[in-house]
């Protein structure tokens, strides 16, 4: 072969024969396909995290105060369920329910918001920025949704040694081991679930955006 | 009621009849630009199956943009955006494709042609796969002579750096071309 020369070969290339052509029936078949792309894939994978996450709240903003675990184990532990512990329970209860909603009300809205701003004719590392950006919404859920987690069952943990302590009742001490390993472990087990999940999901997804970006941010960075 | 009935089917008939030109209009550009398509699908895939998806995959997308298109941009800026956006972010293949770190030379892409310049096109393309998505796209951009600003602006760097980029680009692409042709 001669000595190539990609300038000398242009011509070539733009000359290059078409070989399939698409007819006008065939084009406008392509326009009722179903679409398979990663943005609305990434898109039902947040909606159905939003939705188990806010399912989960829920869960807990409709459960009644009998059925709370936190009081039964007061009661398990030997304190009694006097007005003044029910009260402050109550406040802490309703002041976590009002955060969590909050707290999900904000994240829907900028899950919605980010995702408007996808556009496709925007230019590549623009498109990868905020495909990025719109799934950092969701993963901040996750985060703030875990961080939740631990610091309710701190409170409602620190608020049963304060009610135990208030009534001066010492509870036998394998009742009490048997109550600090399981909110130890259940928090853990949870918080690891959650995190694995994170993990994997965003992994895959977010790997291919990843080394796109970053061949990007290489051609912005070398050296002239 | 008739009368607001009338009024219903006569907006409807209008509407069904400005998306049928609509659909014409943007079939008719497709049709004419479609060499444009073929080239990032055919740079983006390894095998006809999902070459044809990245086809139609990007032809939807364009579709899905059209109306925001108008009258914003030049046609090939659009084009080039929504294909390369396409077929680099976007584009979910449906299988585990081959690797093209390693050059193949038996792929299709080279042993199809017979022609002796449509051979090099093809050893070309076949060349310019073992490049990294962003690398494949500056090339192609460059070939279809597109001006660096274009390029630079499609892709999001600056004009500077596509300049640089696409410069030692040349010697790779030339280095491998003639050890493999």
């Amino acid at each position: 072969m001669p000595e190539f020369d990609l300038d000398s070969f242009k011509k070539t290339w733009q000359e290059q024969p078409v070989q399939k052509k698409y007819d006008d029936n065939e084009i406008l078949k392509m326009l009722n396909r179903k679409s398979r792309n990663y943005v609305k894939y990434i898109f039902w994978i947040s909606v159905a995290e939003f939705l188990l996450f806010s399912v989960m709240g829920i869960f807990y903003f409709f459960q009644s105060e009998e059925d709370n675990g936190f009081l039964n184990i007061l009661e398990k532990l030997g304190a009694q369920k006097t007005p003044q512990i029910e009260s402050s329970f109550d406040n802490i209860y309703w002041i976590l329910k009002v955060l969590s909603i909050i707290v999900t009300a904000y994240f829907v809205f900028k899950f919605y918001q980010n995702y408007r701003k996808i556009r496709i004719e925007e230019n590549l590392k623009g498109l990868i920025t905020r495909i990025i950006t719109f799934k950092k919404t969701v993963n901040a859920f996750i985060l703030i949704s875990i961080l939740l987690l631990v610091a309710f069952t701190s409170i409602f943990t620190i608020f049963i040694f304060y009610s135990l302590n208030a009534q001066n009742v010492e509870p036998k001490s394998s009742e009490m081991t048997i109550f600090v390993v399981g909110v130890i472990v259940t928090t853990a087990f949870s918080v690891l679930l959650i995190w694995l999940y994170y993990r994997l999901v965003y992994g895959i997804i977010m790997s291919k955006l990843d080394k796109n970006l970053k061949q990007l941010r290489e051609i912005d960075s070398q050296e002239i | 009621m008739l009368k607001l009935i009338f009024s219903l089917s006569s907006c409807y008939k209008n509407y069904t009849s400005t998306l049928a030109s609509k659909e014409k209009e943007f079939a008719q550009l497709i049709k004419d630009n479609q060499g444009l398509i073929i080239k990032v699908s055919r740079l983006y895939t390894n095998s006809l199956e999902d070459e044809e998806d990245l086809f139609q995959e990007i032809v939807l997308q364009l579709w899905r943009s059209y109306d925001s298109f108008k009258g914003n941009s030049k046609i090939s800026t659009w084009m080039y955006r929504v294909a390369l956006n396409t077929a680099i972010t976007l584009f979910r293949k449906k299988a585990k494709s081959l690797p093209t770190n390693e050059l193949d030379i038996n792929h299709a892409d080279f042993i199809e042609d017979d022609d002796e310049k449509q051979q090099q096109v093809s050893l070309l393309y076949t060349v310019i796969k073992t490049l990294p998505n962003v690398e494949r796209a500056i090339v192609m951009m460059y070939l279809d002579d597109l001006p660096y600003k274009d390029i630079a602006e499609n892709l999001g760097i600056t004009e500077v750096n596509a300049r640089v980029k696409m410069n030692r680009l040349k010697k790779t692409l030339k280095e491998k071309m003639e050890k493999y042709a």
